[in-house]
């Protein structure tokens, strides 16, 4: 019984093949991509619900919005920082080139770089809640400003942590021409984080 | 036709279109108010 066991593990060793069977997987879409498809559907879906609140309390009860009494939403202070957000696309967009061509050099720098962006982004956003001088809970506009700029901001939150994994990676030499999903996967997120937050700003702030 | 999930490129040619959007949309409703 002990010798068949054993024979078994040996030819499993010979397959180097370990734990359960394989699952199927599609020849069509790489599974982290797959992945990152649908968590951005579900992304849109849970933005898509804090939207509708918002243009409930705007458009279908016209409860107004800002400016309400002596609170005002800094539209310049967040144009700034739309400004930083986008251009740290641009500083990943970079990063991936360098990937793709071998130069380590602008993938390293560029991955910081958006790291940084980023990471300015969400200290400008902490400051403004410390600063605008209303609360989520002081009326309905408030807890929807909070709501939709905090959800995005847990997003960026969350790119800069792939970030900081990707650009440790980066660091240590990781990622070539032909393989560097653990940045192109993040890369898509944070364009992702950079498109909804367009258009928070947009609706919140300026419209 | 454009799928931004499917490359970081692809993704990053999506962030540029609705950035022009944005803007147009933006432009558009500032210029209605201005003329009502």
């Amino acid at each position: 019984m002990e010798s068949a066991s054993i024979a078994a593990d040996l030819a499993h060793d010979d397959d180097h093949h370990h734990g359960p069977p394989t699952p199927n997987v599609s020849s069509r879409v790489e599974a982290q991509f797959l992945g990152m498809l649908l968590f951005i559907i579900s992304e849109v879906m849970l933005f898509g619900a804090f939207f509708t609140a918002y243009f409930f309390i705007r458009v279908v009860a016209d409860s107004g919005w800002f400016p309400i009494g002596d609170a005002e939403l800094p539209k310049l202070v967040a144009g700034v920082n739309t400004a930083i957000l986008v251009s740290s696309s641009f500083t990943m967009h970079w990063a991936l080139e360098g990937a793709r061509n071998e130069n380590r050099n602008a993938l390293r720098v560029g991955l910081l770089t958006t790291a940084l962006l980023g990471l300015t982004f969400l200290t400008v956003q902490i400051n403004e809640y410390v600063h605008i001088g209303f609360a989520p809970h002081d009326h309905a506009q408030g807890t929807i400003f909070y709501g939709l700029t905090g959800l995005h901001g847990a997003h960026v939150f969350v790119g800069l942590t792939l970030l900081t994994f990707a650009t440790v990676r980066a660091f240590r030499g990781h990622f070539t021409a032909k393989e560097h999903r653990g940045v192109e996967v993040p890369g898509i997120y944070w364009h992702f984080v950079d498109v909804m937050w367009i258009v928070v700003y947009c609706s919140v702030y300026l419209l | 036709m454009l799928n931004p999930i499917r490359s970081e490129q692809e993704a990053f040619r999506f962030l540029l279109y609705v950035v022009v959007v944005a803007a147009v949309v933006v432009g558009i409703v500032f210029a209605v108010r201005a003329l009502t």
